[in-house]
């Protein structure tokens, strides 16, 4: 019988050949030996850092990332029937992302949604070129823990300023968390305009995501 | 206490660092594009060359005597007439008037022409007043005058062309539609940029500049190496650049490849050889500027690089050097010590042949 360890191991390495049959089996191995959560978390969960940092380093492409997410998905959702419950419907924290205003940039800021999205949040990707009061508006609607703001450009930056302020006015802010990234962006700009972190790209978004929203 | 020297961020932050510092920044720089490119890091003397660049008490500094090189200057006269909006100073000037003070007030060796939009597939319905300003301008001017704009394939996915946005097409799953929305794309792209060179060569432009290939994605570089391709079928004489947008191909198709070498992934020195198969006479490689990153370890990470697309490049290798690439701070003007200094350590380390 095969070990945590190794079980593990089979879990994350099924999420980088991005094949669901490959996921769905080292599930079905795992179940019996291991806590769902803890499948999910130091199996898939790590897989898909990994898939994010190979991304990064031109190893791996969209399609890929993509296809990782979607088996990952599909694994989750057979570990659902096993878990307690209320379990099954508990996010680890709702998050709004979006590039600024002015700004027509997405790549970036799509597999940031995707990797949050995979790492257990609730991601309402709300696209590019997103007005200031289109943020605010949403995090209302859906009750965000954080807002995601990306921008690419020198011009674009100070919208991420923006949608601070005006979270400010809105009386939201404590309540809400904001990340910031993209080119321009440093974690002396997220110092400058009050942003609660600053991520260079989509793992250390999640990284950074899990601190702020679950002190991890 | 030891001496520190003046140096940058990444964002064009002022800092100040001791020269155990620089090295020590120098040398993660290198490692870390020699472990991504798979390639050689600087050797200890292009370090201690590197770092005594950086060091220089000057506020400009420049390349030794007899290593000048050839600059030229993209993005057209945008910089000039434009807004802050778009990289530019606001001076209220024509194009013409753009080109020859580019010429014969800032030595640019090539020039290029370009519209507002600076993409292809706007040009196509001005086309007419494009062709009419090449000729007004190369009635004007000794330097040679491209015409430049960049393949900028998303104007061809929803909402501003024809095409389903792929990534919108991944997020839904929907991979196969998302790469056939790329294919068609590229295919148009392609067509348009053809089509839109045949006329400004008949105008006289000497040669075509594509400026920030591959900006999404490999598909998008499918597309500009094909049209490199057609363009020199058509034209044997034409002269053609082909810059790049960033230094890795975005793997947004993942499967495309042109002879034989799949595009996603790809780094400068891996991008060369293609570039010059499909037909282009020169390279222009990009390396991009980590803003929170000092510049003695953009600098060196750029260098690296390059240096390695020099050596296995068939082509001449003219380095974008700007805002936010090649070791130059992320800054709308950016700041003449970090400018000069990257361009020094790109010509007598890197041995690029232009900028």
């Amino acid at each position: 019988m095969a070990s945590k360890e190794e079980l593990i191991q089979e879990l994350s390495d099924a999420i980088i050949s991005c094949k669901k049959d490959a996921v769905l089996a080292a599930v079905e191995k795992a179940k019996g030996v291991m806590e769902p959560a803890e499948i999910i978390e130091k199996g898939l969960a790590a897989g898909m850092n990994q898939v994010g940092v190979l991304f990064e380093r031109g190893k791996l492409f969209l399609p890929h990332v993509m296809m990782a997410a979607d088996a990952m998905t599909a694994g989750v959702k057979i570990l659902e029937a096993d878990m307690p419950a209320g379990a099954q419907k508990k996010t680890m924290g709702v998050i709004v992302n979006g590039t600024v205003e002015g700004d027509v940039h997405d790549i970036g800021k799509s597999i940031v949604s995707t990797m949050l999205q995979s790492a257990g949040f609730e991601v309402h990707d709300i696209g590019r070129d997103v007005p200031i009061k289109n943020f605010v508006e949403k995090a209302k609607e859906v009750n965000a823990n954080m807002i995601g703001l990306s921008a690419l450009m020198t011009t674009t930056l100070p919208g991420q300023k923006g949608v601070i302020e005006l979270l400010k006015e809105e009386g939201m802010r404590e309540r809400v968390k904001v990340m910031v990234g993209g080119a321009p962006a440093t974690q002396a700009w997220a110092d400058k305009i009050g942003a609660d972190c600053y991520a260079e790209n989509a793992s250390e978004a999640v990284a950074k995501a899990k601190e702020l929203l679950l002190g991890k | 206490m030891a001496t520190e020297y003046a140096l940058r961020m990444g964002d064009g932050k002022r800092i100040f660092l001791t020269k155990e510092k620089i090295l020590s920044e120098i040398e993660a720089g290198t490692a870390h594009a020699a472990d991504l490119g798979e390639i050689s890091a600087l050797d200890g003397n292009e370090l201690e060359k590197l770092a005594e660049i950086l060091m220089m008490p000057g506020k400009a500094v420049s390349v030794e005597h007899g290593m000048e090189v050839p600059v030229t200057h993209d993005i057209g006269t945008i910089r000039l007439d434009g807004d802050q909006g778009n990289s530019g100073v606001g001076i209220p000037s024509s194009r013409l008037v753009g080109c020859m003070v580019h010429e014969r007030a800032f030595g640019a060796d090539t020039m290029e022409l370009g519209h507002i939009d600076y993409s292809y597939k706007p040009v196509k319905p001005v086309v007419s007043n494009e062709c009419q300003a090449m000729e007004v301008c190369q009635q004007n001017m000794i330097i040679p005058l491209f015409y430049g704009a960049m393949p900028n394939m998303g104007l061809y996915y929803t909402p501003d062309g024809p095409f389903e946005n792929p990534g919108d097409l991944m997020k839904a799953f929907k991979i196969q539609e998302a790469w056939d929305a790329m294919e068609h794309a590229a295919e148009h792209l392609t067509r348009d940029t053809v089509w839109i060179m045949q006329k400004l060569f008949a105008s006289g432009a000497d040669g075509v500049n594509f400026d920030t290939t591959a900006a999404a994605g490999d598909a998008d570089f499918y597309g500009t190496l094909h049209a490199i391709e057609a363009l020199r079928k058509e034209f044997p004489n034409m002269y053609i650049e082909a810059g790049m947008a960033g230094e890795m191909v975005l793997g947004m198709h993942g499967n495309l490849q042109y002879d034989g070498v799949t595009l996603a992934g790809l780094w400068p020195h891996q991008q060369a050889p293609l570039i010059a198969k499909a037909g282009a006479n020169v390279f222009g490689p990009v390396v991009n500027t980590n803003t929170s990153k000092t510049s003695a370890w953009n600098l060196a990470r750029s260098v690296t690089f390059i240096k390695e697309a020099v050596k296995v490049s068939t082509l001449p290798c003219h380095v974008d050097m700007g805002m936010g690439v090649g070791g130059i701070p992320m800054l709308e003007t950016p700041p003449v010590d970090a400018v000069t200094r990257a361009s020094k350590a790109m010509v007598e380390i890197a041995r690029v042949d232009g900028i």
